[in-house]
């Protein structure tokens, strides 16, 4: 290392520790007394940087964070009270609309999973549609004629018996809804069905065709079969 | 206490007084300085997982500083002083007693020295990092570096002694 090599080393860095730098100042007297000079003028460098803190710094820093993390506890204490009180609400909010749907388009709902039944033709014994019936805790006073299918099904949660009968090779739909009675007797038309619903003992009649013309007799024979009441209902 | 909690406590009263100085002296206000470290500090906290070798946590708060003080100027808005109020900002500034004597000579004229000469010349003699670690931490060769450093201090010296015949300028290749 030559003096100019020296010197700009000295100038961009006083503390190097470089071999060579400091070979050079050993052995050049006037680059050792310019090294003397810049050391002096970086300790004064050094102390004139070293302005105090303010009194409180370290401890108004852990404040400040202690402060920010007690918010964030806050803050996702909350957050999880929230989450809380929403999932519940929802799950009231879907309960609700379990239990607000209706049995007719529950029962419309049922018949097109199951629309296979309404192409069986071959008549089902009295005896397995009385033991349908008593599987959900219904004894039978008289077994209509004329089912085809006869199956019990759950609807959404309620129990049912579900039968199709055929009258004149046109099915008739009847779901009887074992564990909830409807307040009153009425048709309806839903989904390009015709429908009566009948409350009949201690559950629901639900009565589905293309056409309705039929719904007075089907109802007849269901209430003449069924009785105003016929046991209890079991699951 | 956890454990993240107590080496947080140690960093924070081990280095804040540094941290705080090199806030200073890099945004040149005392008020500035101080939520500059104290936001330095409330980001380390959330990162101090990151921080693999505890030698190394000063480098790592003085990075996270200068981002700090960078976002700051980027979201503060140009704001325009009447000429009349800086003079007596600096008057102020230079009434302090960190102001009198030599080495507030010096502070006065780190003050004056352009950001561009300040900062590795801080990085140096407060951070004591090297000319290379200096320059991975600005984006610029650690020649680019030694010029800078070389020239802040001529610049000081300049400033100091009024001639700037007195001290001898070598360039650096």
């Amino acid at each position: 290392m030559n003096c100019l090599e020296f010197r700009r080393q000295l100038g961009a860095d006083p503390q190097s520790a470089k071999a060579d730098f400091l070979r050079h100042r050993q052995e050049c007297a006037g680059c050792a007394e310019a090294h003397a000079r810049a050391t002096g003028f970086e300790t004064t460098l050094r102390r004139a940087f070293e302005i105090p803190a303010p009194a409180q710094l370290a401890e108004s820093i852990l404040f400040a964070q202690a402060k920010r993390e007690q918010r964030q506890r806050q803050l996702y204490r909350r957050s999880a009270v929230l989450a809380l009180a929403a999932s519940i609400v929802l799950a009231f909010g879907i309960g609700m609309r379990v239990r607000a749907e209706p049995l007719t388009s529950m029962a419309v709902d049922h018949l097109r999973e199951e629309a296979a039944t309404l192409t069986l033709t071959k008549p089902v014994a009295a005896q397995s549609v009385r033991e349908a019936f008593a599987t959900r805790g219904i004894t039978l006073v008289d077994v209509p004629e004329g089912v085809s299918f006869v199956g019990c099904c759950p609807m959404g949660h309620h129990l049912t018996v579900h039968l199709v009968m055929r009258d004149n090779n046109q099915p008739i739909t009847v779901i009887y809804v074992i564990d909830q009675r409807d307040e009153a007797r009425a048709d309806f038309q839903r989904e390009g069905w015709r429908g009566r619903s009948v409350p009949l003992g201690s559950g629901t009649l639900i009565l589905l065709a293309q056409d309705g013309t039929r719904f007075d007799e089907v109802e007849k024979t269901w209430r003449a079969a069924i009785g105003p009441a016929s046991g209890s209902a079991r699951s | 206490m956890s454990s993240k909690q107590r080496q947080f406590d140690a960093l924070v009263r081990s280095l804040s007084g540094d941290l705080f100085r090199y806030a200073y002296w890099l945004c040149g206000d005392e008020a500035l300085a101080h939520d500059l470290v104290q936001e330095t500090f409330l980001r380390a906290w959330r990162a101090l997982d990151d921080l693999r070798e505890i030698a190394a946590a000063k480098a790592w708060l003085i990075t996270i500083l200068r981002r700090e003080h960078a976002r700051l100027y980027e979201r503060k808005m140009p704001q325009f002083a009447d000429v009349d109020e800086i003079e007596i900002a600096e008057e102020r500034g230079t009434q302090l007693p960190e102001f009198t004597g030599e080495e507030g000579l010096i502070r006065n004229a780190m003050l004056r020295l352009e950001p561009k000469y300040r900062e590795p010349l801080l990085m140096q003699v407060l951070g004591g990092f090297s000319c290379e670690e200096i320059a991975r931490e600005l984006g610029i060769t650690p020649a680019a570096v030694m010029t800078q450093v070389f020239r802040a201090r001529q610049k000081l010296k300049v400033m100091l002694t009024g001639d700037d015949k007195g001290s001898q300028v070598h360039e650096l290749s």
